[in-house]
Order: structure tokens, then C-alpha cells, then sequence
């Protein structure tokens, strides 16, 4: 086990420093540069061939990379163009904002959609069955800003019982998470489905009927845990989705969450920011997935064998 | 057992980290939510909410100029002089006095302390002025370029030197805010920066929320609230139903199409004032066709200028009657142009262009409101005088790397004359050497840098007078229209005035 997580540890290493390389050249590449976006539109190009010549940006590329990875070993992202300070400080005091927003998120798809998907796997093809792949479909086609904005009417101006905009408590919470897990519900609740359908097929499951085991008994013991590898990955990486790109319901909902941050960056080509903002989110990645291999191994001992 | 213990945990993990990391959100959240509490309390607490968040409060840095800046400047320091119309009011300054052309003298108050208790004196507004001087990625220190030197001659003496005669000080000081000198270099110092101003600081986050609370030894007599929340709801269906919850108490930059369903609203007023925002859409000048006046001219009578404002802006904006917003010191009305596509055709046929031309226009989304509809009209009408528009939508940075090195051949964009000195637009933009629109004309330079230098306002508004022609008859570009500060206000805030810079003062309003 040790030997495997050094292994995973070197080459998320490597997978840090790609992220970063990557992103280092790409908003570089990219047209517009910082010093014309902070002087305004009114500056000259003499004000900002100064202001670029005082940021270090006339450097060539490759001295510019050189310094900034010898910063990034000592954990330096460098500073904001825009809202000055340490950019890696400004991402870490997003970062637990969408870690709640996505964690909320995953706990309502959860909620939601494990019960729906058990359900319609009763009886495969059966009334309920359609009536959820309906409604989950649905849920999975309405554009994301669109139901921002309806359940903002609905929720805040019609019945005035959640807050419109903003966090602060677990009533802002509410709209922004169930917005962002929208959409997936449909993918989980199938997954869930087929995923129990499939066991159910199983000759343990006979076994356990001639058993004479409840119904319920084998489907929520035997047969759910079985079923619920494929949905871990699925929701492990779903985590990582709703970390890098809440972006659209951070806005609808004025949630401070870093996609925000990291979308305002770009625009405003605030590099540093950028470049801590991929590399935080590179890193989330590389942790859930390591989360997501250790769990399998919970969930299915087959899994731990093969890695002994 | 295990098994069902093992699912239990799996959602427990799930369940603890999720509320834990709401804990972490509503730590920091708490103090930010005043809005309910602060209706049923006595207690005097405003909460305000604008589209585009407070980048920084650094009154120095790039975001100096970005109107979110200026604001929150405003309440949290203070300035040497206010203006007041065409006028200024003594603030930090008592009196001043030109002993000659290019210096200024300022008696400041003596019983002015920042909010630590220390005193300001003449040293921390050589100090801020310096340090404005010294920061190259402010976009407002080029209104500094002919500063000599400053002085602090003794604790309420301030010393102002220029190279040349500098017409526009008290409008540039109007911008420069005062910070402690010993104080404001140091790096974190503008997280939760300390100014003399009627309210303190007590929370930043940017582009979240700004929290201040009331400085009860201001110098001019402590503010009315006890505290204000600027927060940033960008979405505006989420802006617009929390002023009409009440969740919020003000708010500005109103859509046109908001502002009938907030006025039949009772508990919200509508509270406007004409803005230093406007539209022009610029000509290449540099490069044909618009090299030739006549084209340019006829660009403008081929629009219905009336008509566009009022179908696209209704109650937000005004048609626009010089160069420069009608607030702005050195406007001066002109005649408008007519709608007129015949006489259109005819000029472009006598500048050579009988079947029209085709042309690039860009600009950027974010510039202005309705700005994409505005393009949409404009390229309508040229459209019926045979000059087809290639549209050319760009993100902000791209536009702005573009428009500076003048690789475009119209531009629409919307401006600001911050300080409210028509020096701010018209001496930096049309000027020749600044070559931004490739209009060059020598007579108008001499024009702008005489006004420039000119300390006698009547001189300058004369001069002014003169410029405005110019930009306007040779059509260097089109002024179609002037933005309203539009704000909607619950009807219990009392002495919320706006303001034509974006930037009201909170020092007066109370709750009733």
C-alpha cells in the first residue's frame, strides 16, 4: 500500500506540473495582455509597455517560466495583477466555498437519486420506471442558468422562503446545490438502475431468494453494494466537475466559488491566479481519484487483491 | 451488519463534510447577513448591492478608476476637496490659495485622525499623492504627468508644484484619496485598509462583500448608520428580486427593461442623476474610407439617433449633445445631427463612395448595457446607406489590445469622464500625439493642452467650447448617447443621493 500511494504520489507530481505548464503557455498565447486590461481603455500603449516592462512580462517566455517554476517550489504562485496580494491566498479563500457547494451538490444527487434509481429498478419497465426516466431526463435538458433564475422567482420572490443571492448559511445553499445536481440526477438514477438490474441477475441473488430472503433484504444488503462501484467512479469524478466548473450557478446564485475567481482571472488575464487556480483544481482531481480507487477497494475486495 | 454500517458511513462522509465546510461559509458569513436582521432592530444597517464586485480598495492600484473602487474609496477615506457641481467644497483641505500658476497651496483641518486614532497631517498626503505618482498600473496617474513636486511644508501645509499650469487639480483631487502614510505601503495594508473617512472597515472579500461600520469620531460628524454591506449579485433576476424582497436596501445599474415593474413596486423608488458614462462609436480616421469627413459625417446622418435611444435605453440614457456627458465640466451643446439617409448618400457619393463600403466594427461585451442591441441598430441604418458591417465581437482583452494599437476601422465602446473634467476624455483621446482614433488635428491640439493648462475656468470652459466643435463637426466619431446612474432604493432609506460618478456617499443616509 505504501509503495502504491508513493507511486501515485510521484506521478500526480508530474501531472501538477503538466497542469501548470500548460496553463503557463496558454494564457500567454492567448491575445490580450495584462498590463492594457489593467490600465483601461483610455491608456496609451507607451503606459503600457511600461507597466508590462515593471510586471516582468517582457521577458522572454522562457525566463518567465524558469522563474515562475523556481517560485512554484516554494509554494510561491506569485501575485494578482487585479486584486493584489498572493493569488494562491485568493483561491484558497474560495476554495472552501465550492468544496461546500460540491459536497452539498453530491449529497442531494445522493439523496435524490438513489431512491429513484432503486425504484425503477423494481420493476424494470413498469409505470414508475418510465415516469422517473422521464422526469430525470427532463431535469437533465433544462439549461442551468434558466433554472437558476426560475427557482430564484419561484423560491425568493414568489414565496420569499429562501434568500436570493449570496452565502452565509445553509438556506443559501439550498438553490445553488440542487441547481448544480440537476442535471446528473438522470445519469445517476440510471446507473443506480441497471447497475442493480444487473446483480439482480446474479446466482447469488437466487441464492439468497431460495433462501428465502425478503425482497428488500437482498436489494439493499446484497445487491446495492454491488451495484455501486460503477456509481462511485462516476460520482468521484462528478465531484471534480462540480469543483472546476460551477462557474455559471456561482454566478446565477453570487456564490464566491472559484470558478468565478478563476473565469474573472482569465478575463482579466491575471496569471498568477490562473495558474494557482489550475493547479489547485489539477490537484483536487488527482486526490479524488485516488479517494475513488481506495474506496473500490472497500466496496469490492476483489479490487484490493489485485492491487496486493 | 457490516455491510449496511459500510453504505451508512459511505453517506455519513459525505454528510460531515459537506456541513463542516458549511461551517466554514457561514463563519465568515455571518456578519454579511444584516440584511433581515437589520429591518426588524433599531439598528441603523444598510445593505447595497451592485452588478460588478469591489475588486480592490487599494485606491492607487489598477483598479483605481473602476467605479466599484471608487466608491467603497469614498466612504472609507477621504479626499482634500469634494466636488459639488461645478463648484468644490472644502473636506480635508480648509482653504487653498495659487500663489502662482503652477503651485498650490492647501490648508488642511487639524482635527482630522485616521481611524487608529492617529492624526493626519500634511505628510500622509504627500505621501498618498506620491505613491499614486509612483504606481504604474493606476490608470488615473497619467492625470498627474505634469506634477513637480509636493511638499509638506508644515503638519496642515501641503505644497503642490506643477511643470506647467494645471488646470484640473481640484478635479484630480477630487480622486486622489488619503491614506496614513506610515501605514499604506505595507503589503497586506489594503486587505483592511484604515482611512479618516465617515466609515471603517470591518470586512473585505473581494468581489463578495465589503463591510464597514460607522467611524463615530468622524471629523464632520459620525455617519447616521451604524454599518453598511456592499455585496455583488451579478445575476440580475437575483438583484432585482432581492431589492424587491427587501433582502437588500439599494442597488444600481438598473436594466431598462426592470425599471417599470420596480416603479410599481411601493416600498422601491427610483433615484436618478445624468452619469460621466457615454457611448461613442469612433472612426478610424487614419485609414479609408473615414479618412474623408464626409464619410464620417454621413455614418452620422444615416442614424436615427432619437429613435435608438428611445426603443433600446427608455428611461437609462439621454441622446447625447457634445463629446462629453452634460455633467462633465467643459461640455458644451451642440447642434445634433438629423436623421437624414438622403443627405447621407449624397455625401458619401461626393466622397467617392456612391454604392456604400464595407467595414469591421469592434468592441467589447462587457463595455457597456445593450451594447450588442446598439451594434445591431447601428449596423441596421448604415445598412440602408449601402456600408455593410462585418461585426467583430471581442473578450475584453483582445478589444483593449486591438483599440490601443489601432488595428480596427470603427470601434463602439462605452467611456467614463471619472474625475468630471473634460480634460479626463477629450485631452488624453483626441489629442494628436496620443494618435487613438487617427484624427489629427493641430488646431484642436492646441485647443485641449491651452485648456489643460489653463488655471481660469472661464478661460477653459471657452476653450472647451471650441474643442467640443470640432470633435463634433468633423464627426470624429458618433456620441449617440449618455447613461443615467440609475438606483433603486426601498422607500425607508432616506439621503441616498446618486451620483453622476457612481460613487454616492453614504455619510447622510439614514433609515427610517
Amino acid at each position: 500500500m505504501a509503495n502504491y500511494l508513493i507511486r501515485r504520489l510521484i506521478y500526480s507530481l508530474f501531472v501538477i506540473w503538466g497542469a501548470i505548464t500548460i496553463i503557463f503557455m496558454v494564457v500567454r498565447v492567448i491575445p490580450g495582455d495584462p498590463a492594457a486590461v489593467m490600465l483601461g481603455s483610455n491608456a496609451t500603449q507607451e503606459q503600457i509597455h511600461a507597466l508590462n516592462e515593471s510586471l516582468g512580462l517582457n521577458e522572454p517566455l522562457f525566463v518567465q517560466y524558469k522563474d515562475y517554476l523556481l517560485n512554484v517550489l516554494r509554494f510561491d504562485f506569485g501575485e494578482s495583477f487585479r486584486l493584489g496580494g498572493s493569488a494562491m491566498a485568493h483561491v484558497l479563500e474560495r476554495l472552501p466555498f465550492t468544496f461546500t457547494l460540491a459536497f452539498t451538490a453530491i449529497l442531494f444527487a445522493i439523496i435524490i437519486s438513489f431512491p429513484l434509481g432503486i425504484q425503477a429498478a423494481r420493476k424494470p419497465n413498469g409505470l414508475m420506471d418510465k415516469v422517473i426516466s422521464f422526469v430525470s431526463l427532463f431535469g437533465q435538458s433544462l439549461p442551468t442558468f434558466w433554472v437558476g433564475i426560475v427557482l430564484i422567482l419561484i423560491f425568493s420572490r414568489l414565496l420569499g422562503i429562501l434568500p436570493s443571492a449570496g452565502s452565509g448559511s445553509i438556506l443559501h445553499l439550498i438553490m445553488p446545490a440542487f441547481t448544480l445536481c440537476l442535471p446528473f440526477i438522470g445519469m445517476i438514477v440510471r446507473l443506480v438502475r441497471s447497475g442493480i438490474l444487473e446483480e439482480l441477475r446474479q446466482g447469488y441473488v437466487q441464492t439468497a431468494r431460495s433462501k428465502g430472503l425478503k425482497q428488500n433484504f437482498i436489494l439493499y444488503i446484497h445487491v446495492l453494494r454491488n451495484a455501486l462501484i460503477p456509481v462511485v467512479t462516476v460520482l468521484g469524478l462528478l465531484l471534480g466537475e462540480f469543483i472546476g466548473s460551477a462557474i455559471i450557478i456561482e454566478v446565477v446564485f453570487s456564490w464566491p466559488g472559484l470558478g468565478r475567481l478563476l473565469i474573472n482571472s482569465i478575463l482579466y488575464r491575471d496569471y498568477a491566479v490562473v495558474q494557482a487556480a489550475i493547479a489547485i483544481i489539477a490537484g483536487i482531481y488527482i486526490i479524488l481519484n485516488l479517494i475513488v480507487d481506495i474506496l473500490y477497494g472497500y466496496i469490492d475486495p476483489r479490487v484490493r487483491m489485485e492491487e496486493s | 451488519m457490516k455491510k449496511v454500517n459500510l453504505l451508512f458511513l459511505f453517506l455519513c462522509i459525505f454528510v460531515l463534510i459537506a456541513s463542516g465546510c458549511a461551517g466554514i461559509s457561514s463563519d465568515s458569513g455571518t456578519s454579511t447577513d444584516g440584511a433581515s436582521e437589520g429591518k426588524t432592530s433599531k439598528e441603523q444597517k444598510m445593505t447595497v448591492a451592485s452588478d460588478v464586485g469591489i475588486i480592490s480598495l487599494d485606491p492607487y492600484g489598477s483598479a483605481h478608476g473602476e467605479p466599484s473602487t471608487i466608491l467603497a474609496a469614498t466612504q472609507i477615506y477621504d479626499t482634500l476637496v469634494i466636488k459639488d457641481g461645478d463648484t468644490f467644497t472644502p473636506s480635508l483641505a480648509k482653504e487653498w490659495k495659487q500663489p502662482d500658476d503652477n503651485t498650490w497651496v492647501f490648508t488642511l483641518r487639524d482635527d482630522v485622525t485616521f481611524h487608529d486614532g492617529s492624526k493626519l497631517t500634511a505628510k500622509d498626503v504627500k505621501a498618498s499623492l506620491d505613491q499614486l505618482v509612483q504606481r504604474k498600473e493606476s490608470p488615473l496617474t497619467v492625470l498627474w504627468a505634469q506634477l513637480d513636486s509636493v511638499e509638506a511644508t508644515d503638519d496642515t501645509t501641503v505644497t503642490i508644484k506643477t511643470k506647467t499650469p494645471l488646470g484640473n487639480m481640484l478635479y484630480n483631487l477630487t480622486l486622489l484619496f488619503i491614506t496614513p502614510a506610515d501605514q499604506a505601503t505595507k503589503d497586506d495594508f489594503f486587505r483592511k485598509p484604515i482611512g479618516s473617512g465617515p466609515f471603517k472597515v470591518v470586512s473585505f472579500q473581494p468581489e463578495q462583500d465589503l463591510v464597514l461600520s460607522a467611524n463615530k469620531d468622524y471629523w464632520n460628524g459620525a455617519p447616521k448608520l451604524d454599518s453598511v454591506t456592499v455585496r455583488n449579485i451579478p445575476e440580475t433576476a437575483a438583484r432585482m428580486t432581492a431589492i424587491e424582497t427587501g433582502e437588500i436596501d439599494a442597488t444600481w445599474t438598473i436594466p431598462a427593461d426592470q425599471i417599470n415593474q420596480l416603479k410599481q413596486n411601493k416600498d422601491i423608488k427610483i433615484v436618478d442623476t445624468p452619469s460621466y458614462f457615454y457611448y461613442f462609436n469612433w472612426f478610424n480616421s487614419s485609414q479609408k474610407p473615414f479618412d474623408d469627413v464626409r464619410v464620417r459625417q454621413a455614418m452620422w446622418y444615416a442614424i436615427d439617433t432619437k429613435a435608438i435611444v428611445n426603443d433600446l435605453f427608455g428611461d437609462t440614457a439621454e441622446v447625447m449633445k457634445a463629446p462629453i456627458p452634460s455633467s462633465v465640466f467643459g461640455f458644451s451643446e451642440q447642434t445634433p445631427y438629423e436623421y437624414n439617409p438622403e443627405k447621407a448618400k449624397q455625401l458619401l457619393a461626393e466622397a467617392g463612395y456612391p454604392n456604400g463600403f464595407e467595414t469591421r466594427m469592434i468592441w467589447s461585451k462587457g463595455s457597456g448595457p445593450q451594447i450588442f442591441e446598439l451594434q445591431k441598430a447601428l449596423a441596421s441604418y448604415w445598412d440602408k446607406i449601402g456600408v455593410k458591417i462585418i461585426p467583430d465581437q471581442l473578450e475584453r482583452a483582445e478589444w483593449i489590445e486591438k483599440l490601443t494599437a489601432l488595428d480596427w476601422n470603427m470601434d463602439l465602446q462605452t467611456n467614463a469622464v471619472i474625475s468630471g473634467d473634460a480634460d479626463y476624455t477629450l485631452g488624453r483621446l483626441y489629442i494628436s500625439q496620443a494618435n487613438r482614433n487617427g484624427y489629427k488635428n493641430e488646431q484642436l491640439d492646441d485647443l485641449l493642452v491651452r485648456a489643460k493648462q489653463s488655471t481660469d475656468s472661464a478661460q477653459r470652459a471657452q476653450l472647451y467650447d471650441q474643442a467640443n466643435k470640432i470633435i463634433w463637426d468633423e464627426a470624429v466619431g458618433i456620441f449617440p448617447l449618455q447613461l443615467k446612474q440609475i438606483y433603486a432604493v426601498r422607500s425607508n432609506i432616506k439621503g441616498l443621493e446618486a451620483s453622476p460618478s457612481g460613487a454616492p456617499s453614504f455619510h447622510q443616509v439614514s433609515i427610517d
